[in-house]
């Protein structure tokens, strides 16, 4: 038993190199920046929104949050714009990414609050809760981190709950019979794209794409205990799966696939230094082992 | 090697339960106002092979008689928001003047509204898929007086 808790606990905060977790940082606070922007500017819509209309979650009530007025929603907006972004540089990673995380869960409960809550962002919200904690890091650094492991372990758990336990929704909320149900063809109805509407024609097969969908969600925690090689697979299919998504009802899950980048090497990704390398070979300049041999 | 200390390691320990618990519980027992640990229940639900499926609008009449669709851009209003508040806006249709005082304030210079209804279109399906055939319900209307 005590051996099983050990593990489980060595598990949870598995060391990972410090470059993992400041490229993983910078990813996420500039997705924080472009999700105001680009993914679900709509938020900033409700500035204008009459409070009648505003019910707020329980999260709100407990707190209490205030009313969303114009005043309110265009200053959350703006500062989360500049402190995602400063953020994004690695600096004051706890001052910084506790202003991050307190802000956008406020941006997310107005969001939520008129009516509509979405379910695309839960493994978001527990990363920006958990980098504060990460501790310094700078890209590139090989020093392997336990506070950093955790962080992106709890990460890759929401991840994957996001899918598992969303079969256990359908078999809550839809039963056994969600698989043979019509589901996605009222999806396709609300919001299908003209390729949609081409699958939609095929007999059987969006209830063939059911049955893909809960065995992909079930299998989801089959990711952990994956080589790393095959691992990346697994992402591959969760992006594809996201991609297929995308193409037939518009759905992007933006926040999530931006968190699920939490079980990628991504302290290999090195765009600065490659263009600097790039920059410095095109003026002449060659690393040692380029040199020509005489 | 960065490593923690015993304290850093069994918060960071306690937190992971605390919220895995917290995440279970939503998705056994509650519901999409306990965000962010409610269930996952987007597309949950299992609508009979054979059964319409509702297609929803928001409509507006405007002071020239043009008949404009409400949408996302002009109200600042997502349709799954009217949706999510749809039995409200059945039993008190004069909810539906905010979503005219929405659009005013959303599409400055644009003729105000007169008139706004919530409709929906009923798009037959046969074994799980679209038959093509539809007709229009209004299920709340709301008039300038």
């Amino acid at each position: 038993m005590d051996r099983a808790v050990n593990r489980l606990v060595a598990w949870l905060t598995e060391p990972v190199p410090r470059g993992r977790v400041a490229a993983f940082r910078t990813l996420i606070y500039l997705f924080v920046a472009a999700d105001l922007v680009i993914f679900t500017p709509w938020v900033r819509n409700h500035a204008s929104t009459p409070g009648d209309l505003y019910q707020p979650l329980l999260i709100g009530r407990l707190l209490p949050l205030p009313v969303p007025t114009p005043l309110l929603v265009h200053a959350i907006f703006w500062i989360l714009l500049a402190a995602s972004l400063a953020a994004s540089t690695g600096r004051a990673p706890r001052l910084l990414g506790w202003t991050v995380f307190a802000l956008y869960f406020e941006w997310m409960i107005i969001a939520m609050s008129y009516g509509k809550v979405d379910h695309d962002r839960f493994g978001m919200l527990v990363a920006l809760a958990a980098l504060p904690t990460a501790g310094r890091a700078r890209h590139g650094d090989q020093t392997g981190t336990e506070a950093g492991g955790w962080a992106l372990r709890v990460t890759q758990i929401a991840v994957v709950c996001t899918y598992f336990l969303a079969a256990w929704a359908k078999l809550r909320f839809g039963g056994l019979d969600w698989v043979t149900s019509s589901v996605l063809a009222r999806a396709i109805i609300r919001r299908g794209t003209d390729f949609a509407d081409l699958i939609a024609g095929v007999p059987y097969l969006l209830v063939l794409a059911q049955v893909g969908i809960i065995a992909l969600e079930l299998a989801s925690p089959v990711i952990f205990v994956l080589r790393p090689r095959w691992r990346n697979w697994a992402v591959a299919f969760f992006y594809s799966f996201h991609a297929i998504t995308f193409a037939t009802i518009t759905i992007s899950f933006a926040p999530h696939l931006a968190a699920i980048t939490s079980f990628l090497a991504l302290e290999k990704v090195r765009p600065v230094v490659w263009v600097r390398g790039f920059g410095s070979r095109n003026r002449g300049q060659v690393k040692e082992h380029e040199r020509p041999v005489v | 090697m960065d490593t923690l200390t015993r304290r850093g390691r069994a918060v960071r320990v306690a937190v992971a339960a605390l919220g895995t618990a917290l995440l279970l519980a939503g998705t056994l027992w509650g519901g999409d106002d306990d965000f962010p640990f409610g269930p996952f229940r987007m597309y949950s639900t299992a609508p009979d092979p054979d059964a319409d499926a509702p297609d929803t609008r928001v409509e507006g009449v405007d002071t020239t008689g043009r008949t404009v669709e409400l949408t996302e851009t002009n109200s600042g209003l997502r349709r799954a928001e009217i949706e999510g508040q749809q039995q409200a806006y059945v039993d008190n249709p004069s909810r539906l003047r905010q979503v005219a005082i929405a659009y005013a304030a959303r599409t400055p210079g644009a003729a105000p509204l007169k008139e706004v209804r919530i409709v929906i279109r009923w798009v037959g399906i046969e074994h799980a898929r679209p038959t093509g055939r539809s007709h229009d319900q209004v299920i709340a209307q709301w008039t300038a007086p």
